[in-house]
């Protein structure tokens, strides 16, 4: 009985997936997904940014917090930063805070970073879609998350 | 030891009976043998309680801060470690070099009382007197003669720069190095090593000891800011949350994150810590991470070379690459 209840609950399990996607590129990309009728999981929350550089560590960690089971951060290709360089300090900040993220035990592939130009829609959904399988394979996240906090 | 202290003690006078600074910041005797604590002299005369002893772990760096902000002139001792943590403080705009005379002494390392505590070295003594690395405790019965390295803090035991990097006058012998650096990390690379579930439950284990007293911050020669994210109440981890939020991961994960790239690893943060938290192996982590991708950095090294998250190279790597389709390569 318990088991059975524990694999519907699992059957039923959909992803919480928090995008922070820059205005500039990635934020177009999806939108581009969306006219081209590209098929991405109805669980991504969108969160527009300025620049792929203004998300602080701090947003990633409430994300988790609040309830996301992945995070992923979207901006323009390396070069081609609305801002010109947001985008190199982007790529240093969070491949620190992901190998922290690891080093304190939360699977590494929760949480990416990825360049999604304002042409990839294709891209756009491919990164949601594998992100959501990886995040799937290993379940609801548990860990980091404020226990108040129902889905 | 006890040589070396006279001069100490000599040169803080000097300095403050001919107008050289206004303030001297250094250490003072507390309740207990092995108890010494920071303290400010501002004339000549106080002095005479100035001390250097193998318990002068407190870093006197970060007190700067404030006595410079006032415009004092201020002479400071700096060990190694404290050293690291003054260039810091200088890179990070803090202090400025002018108002500051850097009194340097080599370090021999310090004692870590709780290790004499669990030795049962403790009962009886008086006082600890020091030649290189040989403690001799003075106790009611007498005196007892201990190898020093035994009870140093394990920061000392890893310690890379014993001797200060910056300073205007030297009042020691150069110390040397006791290990490689690589010996730093290997307690990080133990962690590393283990599957998420253990990482989770180590790490939830040593959070939920935290009591939120902010003595880590407080300490910490690169978390200067005068506005703290920690101070804002409506931040939601301003304080120890009465219900399981995950308040201290997000604390303890974005303190160590803040100071990434610019903690010298002065183990200041794990020694203050009264729960006893291993504070330092988060920031070594990332010290370790930054010197494996971003090529070798010390933070308060050099104040002039640019702190590794204040910078970038084209050619950075970029470990999100999982996804390669079109784009600028
Ligand atoms: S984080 Fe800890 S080890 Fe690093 S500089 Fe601050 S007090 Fe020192
Ligand atoms: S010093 Fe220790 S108990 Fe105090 S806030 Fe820091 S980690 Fe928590
Ligand atoms: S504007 Fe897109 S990453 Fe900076």
């Amino acid at each position: 009985m318990l088991l059975e209840e524990k694999t519907s609950q699992e059957q039923a399990f959909e992803p919480l997936i928090v995008a922070f996607c820059c205005n500039w590129c990635s934020y177009a990309g999806a939108d581009l997904a969306g006219t081209s009728r590209l098929q991405y999981p109805a669980n991504v929350k969108i969160i527009k940014v300025p620049c792929s550089c203004r998300v602080n560590p701090n947003f990633v960690l409430r994300a988790f917090q609040k309830g996301a089971d992945g995070v992923v951060i979207a901006g323009c290709h390396p070069g081609d930063c609305h801002y010109s360089t947001g985008n190199y300090f982007t790529r240093r900040r969070f491949t620190l805070l992901m190998n922290m993220l690891d080093f304190i035990g939360i699977e590494k592939e929760r949480f990416t970073v990825d360049w999604i130009s304002a042409a990839e829609g294709s891209k756009f959904a491919a990164v949601m879609n594998g992100v959501l399988e990886k995040v799937h394979k290993l379940g609801p996240n548990r860990k980091m998350r404020d226990k108040r906090w129902k889905r | 030891m006890e040589k070396i202290a006279a001069a100490v003690r000599e040169r803080a006078k000097r300095a403050l009976a001919t107008g050289e600074v206004d303030r001297v910041f250094a250490w003072k005797r507390g309740e207990f043998w092995y108890d010494v604590t920071p303290a400010v002299f501002e004339t000549a005369d106080e002095t005479d309680e100035l001390l250097w002893d193998s318990f002068c772990v407190a870093n006197l760096s970060k007190y700067l801060t404030g006595a410079v902000r006032q415009g004092f002139k201020v002479g400071v001792f700096v060990k190694g470690c404290d050293a690291l943590a003054f260039n810091q403080l200088l890179q990070d705009n803090r202090i400025s070099r002018e108002n500051v005379r850097l009194f340097g002494l080599p370090c021999p390392g310090m004692v870590d009382p709780e290790k004499l505590k669990k030795a049962k070295r403790y009962r009886g003594v008086r006082a600890v007197a020091r030649a290189g690395d040989v403690l001799a405790l003075q106790g009611k019965h007498g005196e007892q003669q201990v190898e020093a390295p035994a009870y140093l803090y394990d920061k000392c035991l890893v310690c890379r720069h014993p001797n200060p990097v910056v300073y205007d006058e030297l009042l020691a012998e150069p110390q040397p190095v006791r290990t490689p650096d690589s010996d730093r990390f290997a307690l990080v690379n133990e962690l590393e090593a283990m599957s998420a579930e253990e990482k989770f439950l180590f790490w939830q284990e040593q959070f939920d000891k935290c009591i939120r007293c902010n003595a880590c911050r407080n300490i910490c020669p690169a978390c200067s800011c005068e506005k703290c994210i920690f101070d804002n109440g409506e931040s939601g981890v301003a304080a120890k949350a009465n219900a399981d939020s995950c308040e201290e991961q997000f604390f303890h994960l974005i303190r160590a994150y803040h100071v990434a790239g610019r903690c010298v690893d002065c183990g200041e943060c794990s020694r203050v810590c009264p729960a006893g938290i291993p504070l330092h192996l988060l920031n070594r982590k990332i010290i370790k991470d930054i010197q494996a991708i971003y090529g070798d950095y010390e933070a308060g090294l050099d104040p002039n070379v640019p702190a590794p998250l204040a910078t970038y190279r084209l050619d950075d790597a970029d470990p999100f690459d999982g996804h390669q389709k079109g784009g600028k390569k």
